[in-house]
């Protein structure tokens, strides 16, 4: 089956009445997980395995897939009304969503993230449609070196993220490396800092620690300055006013296409390499938006550029997390590898013959991550007024469910009682660098990028030697992030001399 | 045909929510007519079991538990819930299940060959004792094959066999079965291939074989497949006494114990890393459970396992079920743990890495 053929089967094959619905309830699905905090893409497919048994294979993708493509834009809107991540991958969406909703602009921040899901959704799919007949050369392209490199370069976005004040950034940046050494070492198979607890033998769980950073210790920041989650507004927007500030939204996220666009292709890139996962891709677009701005000054206070580059990101990695497990059968994710077992109870080929025989339905999945979105921002969008009514009320009234609703997303991601005591003591941790002005994001891309750096680089160095940086691929990534490194400390310096300057 | 399971199913998955976001345990019995029925039967009809699974949902290990789940109800009349408890490489589940109530309402898998040997070491965190579980059988034992990438050059076990260090092979972490398989062959067959762990996931190392960095890897024979029949990979070696029907072709680790300078030893760790392999994925419930219970649940389970419609799914969705008896189990847990001191040792330096 040609290309073309298999598009237009594809997408004839998605739209029809045999698929369609399945696709339908599977967003909607997929949207309702994403706005309950701790529930994520992963938990979504695993929730839909079981009744796959009995469907078709074009409608059980379309359902799996469907629900998983969503989850991001719920868990945006949880980000932008209550400071709470829906999922992982929404941490940095909460940066500059709540300060939005803090403005009064909550609504707005919406718009824009739903619709900023929908387009970097659409450029992963389209990418991943485009690279087709080279699918397997660039998967094949990232080996441990050129992962370690990569790695390594997203790391060095810390500078940008906490530009103001560099040696902050810099300390929590380490803070995180250190938290990601936690657990057992799986080239030593020694413990590291594991205080003997055999809890935290496997390491931090990402979500516990997401969940206490950024949604409990805005929970603490609520409850020790009182009043309720929308600030200084005193009554919640009209419905009329939430209305158009949707559609504000949307048309901001549009007008700003250039930033999606470079924001997108980060997550793109992001989801073919391997075990990164889409909280760093969230957060290295979130600083490649910061860097790029001519408002520098207000990411954080409420920018909505910052709000459209993350979620740009994190819904373009969908396309790329796609590449190695269509090209070989090999999944990149935990999400990946459940798709993956289901397309095998689907009864479906994977990896090479499913790119030469059945390229249609390759184009299912490319139009359920488009469609699915679709219906996202749309089904998104209906969410947005009663959300945003609830963050009208008290904070003595929010705090406690919130929490509860916290803590139950933190517990069932391993159904474990301490990854609850973890999501406190990380409430605490944030709370504490919020009002200490350290930066979370930092943080939390060392936390993340901690695990990637350390393995890779172990393995690329068995693999090809201690020289291993001097292979040519490597090589240009290494260069690319020291010009990288050294603008960005050139800037630095040069606004210093700025500053010191003004001050004079 | 499935009107019955998929609201089944349905309830089940109503039910995992329901834990999952708010963490209780509703029951809701399920209404069954027919005969009355008496003992252990009478016992089981209507209840819900739990059914602990160590590793996380969409795994291996979970897809075989919830395959398995509606053929569980159909023959023991109770409903099934599917427990995921990941962590500590499998090990914080059967801790759970070893401390469950013995009252029969608590099943769990558990990835029998990596169990007992963290026992043997004295891993900690390893708090069961795998003799003591009741065995109600075993659903799966995996052969294992050792499995190479034709794009290497390599086309047999003999091409590689006497190489040094510059055949390199993959596998995950330090004491993973990948690793252990590899150490271990190496050790019984005077191998001395330069063994890369470290990688994250067994999709990790396939990618570094396809990319060239390593020649091949050890693994589970169905993990296996698909790169084999698309001509990508070749077997060259498997487990097991004899050669598996379906691959006739490919020499066994035993056939070659017979060339090497100590073929007495050789034999010796290969017998100990074959019966290893034999415990296999068993289903198991908390010590001292009892005894009418247990033989209801793997007459149960017996019947499950041999449904033709079960199989039919197990072999569409290649998820090979390879059953032995309770009784059976535990003469295989036995011959497991009695292992020659020497080769207990030699596994034990196996695992936590020092080979």
């Amino acid at each position: 089956m040609g290309i073309m053929e298999g598009l237009i089967s594809g997408f004839l094959q998605a739209i029809s009445l045999a698929v369609f619905p399945y696709l339908l309830i599977g967003a909607v699905f997929g949207l309702i997980i994403g706005v309950i905090p701790g529930l994520s893409g992963h938990f979504a497919m695993a929730m839909v395995i079981p009744f796959l048994y009995s469907m078709e294979p074009g409608a059980g993708i379309a359902f799996l897939l469907g629900a998983h493509s969503t989850v991001a834009q719920g868990g945006g809107l949880t980000a932008i009304f209550f400071s709470t991540p829906g999922t992982g991958q929404n941490a940095a969406t909460l940066l500059d969503g709540s300060p939005m909703r803090n403005n009064g602009l909550g609504a707005m921040a919406a718009g824009a993230a739903l619709t900023s899901c929908f387009l970097g959704a659409t450029f992963g799919a389209a990418a991943l449609a485009l690279l087709l007949p080279v699918l397997q050369k660039v998967v094949l392209f990232f080996g441990p070196a050129e992962i370690f490199v990569l790695a390594f370069l997203a790391l060095t976005f810390v500078a940008v993220l906490g530009k103001e004040d560099i040696t902050r950034s810099l300390i929590a940046a380490l803070l995180g490396l250190l938290l990601a050494m936690i657990g057992l070492d799986n080239v030593t198979n020694q413990e590291r800092f594991t205080f003997g607890l055999l809890e935290l033998r496997d390491g931090l769980e990402l979500v516990p620690v997401i969940l206490g950073l950024f949604a409990v210790a805005e929970m603490f920041e609520l409850w020790v300055s009182g009043g309720s989650l929308t600030g200084s507004q005193t009554s919640p927007l009209s419905v009329k006013e939430t209305q158009s500030q949707i559609f504000r939204g949307m048309i901001e996220a549009f007008k700003r296409w250039w930033l999606i666009l470079r924001c997108s292709s980060i997550g793109t890139a992001m989801g073919l390499i391997p075990g990164l996962g889409s909280a760093p891709a969230a957060f290295i677009a979130y600083g490649h938006a910061k860097q790029t701005s001519k408002h520098k000054e207000t990411f954080g206070k409420g920018n909505i550029e910052g709000v459209i580059g993350s979620e740009a990101a994190n819904d373009a990695v969908e396309g790329g997390a796609l590449a190695s497990t269509v090209a070989f059968g090999v999944p990149g994710s935990s999400s990946m590898a459940i798709l993956l077992s289901a397309l095998f109870v689907l009864g479906q080929e994977t990896g090479p013959k499913m790119l030469t025989q059945h390229v249609d339905v390759v184009f299912i999945m490319i139009f359920t991550i488009i469609i699915g979105n679709f219906i996202g921002m749309v089904g998104g969008a209906f969410l947005v007024n009663p959300l945003s009514r609830l963050t009208g009320l008290r904070g003595s009234l929010l705090v406690p469910v919130l929490i509860a609703i916290v803590f139950t997303g933190a517990f069932a991601v391993q159904r474990s009682w301490f990854d609850i005591g973890i999501a406190l003591l990380f409430g605490v941790i944030g709370y504490l660098m919020k009002e200490l002005d350290y930066s979370r994001a930092a943080l939390l891309i060392g936390f993340v990028l901690g695990f990637a750096v350390e393995k890779n680089l172990y393995l690329a160095t068995q693999l090809s030697g201690p020289y291993f940086l001097f292979d040519p691929i490597p090589l240009t990534l290494a260069i690319i992030t020291i010009a990288f490194l050294a603008y960005n400390t050139w800037s630095i310096i040069r606004h210093r001399g700025e500053v010191n300057e003004d001050a004079g | 045909m499935t009107g019955t399971r998929i609201v089944g199913q349905a309830k089940r998955i109503g039910l995992v929510w329901l834990l999952a976001i708010f963490a209780l345990t509703a029951c809701e019995p399920v209404e069954q007519e027919g005969p009355p029925k008496t003992g252990a039967a009478a016992f089981y009809d209507g209840r819900i079991i739990k059914w602990i699974i160590p590793y996380s949902p969409g795994g291996g290990y979970d897809e075989y538990g919830r395959m398995i789940a509606p053929f569980l109800e159909k023959y023991t009349g109770a409903r099934v819930d599917i427990l995921n408890l990941p962590g500590a490489g499998g090990m914080r589940g059967v801790n759970e299940l070893f401390n469950s109530a013995d009252d029969g309402l608590t099943i769990g898998t558990m990835n029998g060959s990596a169990l007992v040997m963290n026992e043997l070491a004295g891993m900690r965190g390893a708090d069961y004792k795998v003799t003591e579980f009741e065995y109600l059988g075993r659903v799966v034992a995996d052969a294992r094959v050792f499995v190479i990438s034709l794009d290497s050059g390599y086309t047999s076990f003999e091409d590689i066999w006497r190489k040094g260090k510059e055949v390199k092979i993959g596998a995950t972490g330090l004491g993973g079965s990948t690793y252990v398989d590899a150490v271990i062959v190496n050790e019984a067959l005077d191998m001395e291939l330069d063994i890369i762990h470290g990688f994250d996931s067994s999709s990790v190392v396939r990618q570094a074989m396809l990319r060239g960095n390593i020649v091949g890897t050890w693994g589970s024979w169905g993990s296996a497949l698909d790169a084999v029949d698309e001509g990508r990979d070749k077997i060259i070696l498997q487990s097991g006494k004899q050669r598996a029907p379906d691959l006739p072709d490919v020499p066994t680790a035993f056939e070659m114990a017979a060339k090497t300078r100590n073929p007495e030893r050789a034999m010796a760790i290969l017998n100990a890393w074959e019966s290893l392999h034999a415990v296999g994925r068993p289903v198991a419930v908390p010590p001292g459970t009892n005894p009418e219970r247990v033989a209801f649940l793997s007459e149960a389970l017996d019947s499950a396992l041999h449904d033709p419609e079960l199989l039919a799914i197990a072999k569409s969705t290649g998820r090979p079920i390879n059953h032995a008896s309770a009784e059976g189990m535990r003469q295989i847990v036995t011959e497991a743990t009695e292992m020659r001191d020497d080769i207990r040792q030699l596994f034990v330096r196996a695992i936590q890495g020092e080979l």
